[in-house]
C-alpha cells in the first residue's frame, strides 16, 4: 500500500511519469492566511484513482442529464425544456450510461478490494457520525479542524461513508432496477407485478429521485467545504487532495 | 242519422277485419326460422371465388349463441331487418328465400358511420381498386357490444387484421405499452372522444373477471352493488367511494387489481382515420389535465353480452387501487409531488441555512484562527 502522504517531490517525480502535471498550490492564499494552511499545501495525497475519477464524472453529468430530462417528463406540462419525446429518449440513454458506469464503479471497488471504504467499523461508527454531525453543525464555524482525515484507505468520515454505503448498494441500484422496469412496462409486466404493481414501481423511482435531486445539491455544496471551495472538486479531476485536511477550515471562506 | 251511423259501424268493422288480417299478409319471419336452416353447421353452398376463379364451398352457418350476443340482437334486431329483401319464406322451395341475396348496407341504418367513413382513408382505398366493406372490420353475425371490450379484443378484431403496428410506429417510446392499453384510434381518429375503462383483472388466471361470477360471489347484482358504493349517489364513485369497493369485493376474497385502459368512445366519429392526421403529440396525452382522460368508467361485461359501467373520479387513478396502471406525467400522483417537494425543500434549506451560517460565521473564524496563531 502506498505511503498515505507523500512529500512535493514525491509527487512531482510521480506526475513526470505518469505524466500528470499538478499545479503548484496557490501560495498567494497561504501568505494571507494561516501558517496551518502553508502547512497543509505542501502534502498532497493521491485519493481518487483514474477509474474512480472517470465514474464519478460520468455518473455526475449522467446524474444531472437524469434530474433535468426526469423533471420534464413528470412536469410536461410545467416544463417545457425539451420535448417530452426526446427527454424519454435521453432519459433511457443517459440511464443506461449511468447503469453501465456503475458496474465500472462496482469492478473496480470489488476487483481492488478497495470496496471495504464504504463498510463502516460498527465500533466506532455511531461515535464518528455524531461527531461529524457536530462539526458540519457547529465545529465548522468556530474553524475547528475537520475530526475526519482524509486518507486512500479511510477517504469518508463516517457520515459519508453510510450516505454512500446506503445510495451505492440499496438506493442507486433500486433506481437502476426500478428505471429499467419503467422502460419496458408490458415486456417486464411480470417482474412489475411481482413488486405490487407499475405505481409501485413509479412511487420508489420517483421518491429516489427526488432524494437524488437534493441529494447532489448537498453533496455540491458539501464539496465546496474543502480548504478552498473548488478544492474538492479539483481533487475530484487530478486524483489528489490536499493533505491535512484538519485544517482545511482555517480557510477564511 | 241512423243511416250515417250504420255506414260508420260498416266501416269500423272493415277496418278491424283489415288489421286482424294484415300479419297474415306480411308474416313477419322470425330468427328461429333462419336458424333452423342456418342453426346447422352443415349447411353451405357452391361459390366461385372472385380471385382464381374456382369452385369453393361457403358456410352459411351462423352460430346461434353468437348472434344473441350481438349488439344487434340485444337491440332487438332480426334478421331479416338486415337481410331486407327475404319478404318470405316458402318451404316448397329448396332455398325457401332468393338464393341471392342484395349485400347488406350498414348505412342504411348507421348513417352517419356511412358519412364518417366517407371521409376516411379506408374509403379512399376504392380509388386503388380496393373495396373496404364495413363486415371486413366489424364482421357480420357477431358484432359485439363493444363499450366493455379490451384494447386487445378491439384492435384485435378490427385493425389488427390487416395492420401490424410495429412496422409503422418506431417513433414511439414503450411501443408495447402504448398498443397494450391504447386504443388504435384513441390517436389515429383524432375527433374521437376518450374515457379510461377500468375492469378487474384476475392476476392468477391472466384474465379479466367473468362479471357474472364476480356477482353471483358478491350475492348482489350491479345496481345495489354501485348503490352501496356510490353513498352520495351523484353518480359519480369518487376515491373514498372507490375504497369501499374494493373493501367490499376484498370482503368477498376478491383481491381486485384494477385494469385500466384508454379507449375510444363508440362512435361514428371512430371511422375517422386519415393519413398523416394520427395524434404524435406525446404533450396531448401525458399531462395531469389532459382531456383524454377526463372520464374513467369502471366496466362489467355480461355473458349475455352486455355491459354495465359507471362513472368514477378521474382523481381514482391517482391512487393506489389503480396499481397497474400509470400514465407518465398524466395520472402522477398529487401526494408524490408534495413528498417531493418536501425532500427538495429540506435539501435546499440544509444548504441555504449552512451558506448563510457559513457566511455569517466568516469574521469568528477570522477570529479564532488570528488568536490560535
Amino acid at each position: 500500500m502506498r505511503s498515505e502522504s507523500i512529500d512535493n517531490r514525491l509527487r512531482l517525480q510521480q506526475g513526470a511519469k505518469t505524466g500528470m502535471t499538478i499545479a503548484e498550490p496557490d501560495r498567494s492564499t497561504e501568505n494571507k492566511g494561516a501558517s496551518t494552511m502553508a502547512h497543509a499545501h505542501e502534502h498532497l495525497v493521491y485519493i481518487h484513482p483514474a477509474p474512480v475519477r472517470v465514474w464519478h464524472w460520468i455518473n455526475a453529468f449522467g446524474f444531472v442529464l437524469l434530474i433535468l430530462t426526469g423533471f420534464q417528463i413528470r412536469y410536461a406540462e410545467i416544463l417545457h425544456i425539451m420535448p417530452l419525446r426526446q427527454a424519454i429518449s435521453l432519459h433511457n440513454y443517459v440511464g443506461f450510461v449511468v447503469i453501465a458506469d456503475y458496474f465500472l464503479w462496482l469492478v473496480y471497488y470489488i476487483g481492488s478490494g478497495r470496496v471495504r471504504i464504504y463498510i463502516p467499523d460498527l465500533r466506532q461508527v455511531v461515535t464518528m457520525a455524531v461527531r461529524q454531525a457536530v462539526y458540519y453543525g457547529y465545529g465548522y464555524f468556530i474553524g475547528r479542524p475537520n475530526p475526519h482525515e482524509m486518507t486512500p484507505d479511510n477517504k469518508f468520515n463516517a457520515m459519508q461513508q453510510q450516505a454512500y454505503l446506503a445510495i451505492m448498494f440499496i438506493f442507486l441500484p433500486a433506481q437502476m432496477v426500478t428505471g429499467v422496469l419503467l422502460w419496458k412496462i408490458k415486456g417486464y409486466s411480470e417482474y412489475i407485478n411481482l413488486l405490487g404493481g407499475i405505481k409501485v414501481v413509479d412511487t420508489i423511482h420517483v421518491l429516489l429521485f427526488f432524494f437524488f435531486t437534493a441529494f447532489l445539491l448537498i453533496h455540491c455544496y458539501l464539496a465546496t467545504l474543502g480548504h478552498t471551495p473548488l478544492a474538492h472538486f479539483k481533487a475530484m479531476v487530478t486524483g489528489y487532495e490536499e493533505a491535512g485536511d484538519r485544517e482545511e477550515t482555517t480557510e477564511k471562506h | 242519422m241512423k243511416r250515417k251511423t250504420g255506414s260508420l259501424f260498416a266501416w269500423g268493422l272493415l277496418l278491424m277485419a283489415a288489421c286482424c288480417l294484415w300479419p297474415l299478409q306480411c308474416p313477419a319471419i322470425d330468427n328461429s326460422e333462419c336458424f333452423d336452416c342456418h342453426g346447422d353447421t352443415g349447411l353451405t353452398k357452391e361459390s366461385t371465388d372472385n380471385i382464381l376463379n374456382t369452385e369453393i364451398t361457403e358456410s352459411l352457418y351462423v352460430d346461434e349463441d353468437r348472434f344473441d350476443r350481438s349488439v344487434h340482437n340485444l337491440n332487438g334486431i332480426t334478421c331479416v331487418d338486415c337481410h331486407s329483401d327475404i319478404e318470405e319464406l316458402n318451404y316448397d322451395n329448396e332455398v325457401p328465400h332468393k338464393k341471392n341475396l342484395k349485400k347488406v348496407c350498414c348505412a342504411s341504418c348507421h348513417e352517419q358511420a356511412g358519412e364518417d367513413f366517407k371521409n376516411s382513408v379506408h374509403m379512399k382505398l376504392r380509388t386503388k381498386g380496393i373495396t373496404m366493406t364495413c363486415y371486413a372490420c366489424h364482421g357480420y353475425h357477431y358484432v359485439r357490444q363493444m363499450e366493455g371490450a379490451s384494447v386487445t379484443e378491439r384492435e384485435n378484431s378490427i385493425c389488427l387484421k390487416c395492420h401490424n403496428p410495429y412496422q409503422f410506429h418506431a417513433w414511439l417510446p414503450s411501443r408495447s405499452s402504448h398498443f397494450a392499453n391504447v386504443e388504435c384510434v384513441v390517436c389515429h381518429a383524432p375527433d374521437v372522444p376518450r374515457h379510461i375503462n377500468l375492469k378487474i383483472y384476475d392476476l392468477v388466471s391472466n384474465t379479466f373477471y367473468d362479471s357474472n361470477r364476480l356477482f353471483n360471489i358478491l350475492g348482489v347484482d350491479f345496481d345495489q352493488l354501485m348503490k352501496t358504493v356510490d353513498k352520495d349517489g351523484n353518480g359519480i364513485i369518487d376515491p373514498d367511494e372507490f375504497e369501499t369497493l374494493v373493501l367490499v369485493l376484498k370482503q368477498k376474497n376478491i383481491h381486485p387489481v384494477f385494469h385500466a385502459e384508454l379507449v375510444a368512445d363508440i362512435s361514428s366519429i371512430a371511422h375517422h382515420v386519415n393519413r398523416g392526421t394520427a395524434q404524435k403529440t406525446c404533450r396531448k396525452c401525458h399531462l395531469a389535465n389532459s382531456p383524454y382522460f377526463k372520464t374513467v368508467e369502471v366496466v362489467f361485461n355480461r355473458d349475455d353480452g352486455t355491459v354495465d359501467s359507471y362513472r368514477v373520479d378521474r382523481g381514482v387513478l391517482e391512487t393506489y387501487y389503480v396499481n397497474h396502471f400509470y400514465l407518465l406525467g398524466g395520472t402522477r400522483m398529487k401526494l408524490m409531488d408534495r413528498i417531493g417537494l418536501l425532500i427538495l425543500a429540506g435539501g435546499a434549506c440544509a444548504v441555504g441555512l449552512h451558506l448563510t451560517a457559513r457566511i455569517l460565521t466568516i469574521p469568528l473564524r477570522r477570529k479564532n484562527e488570528e488568536e490560535s496563531s
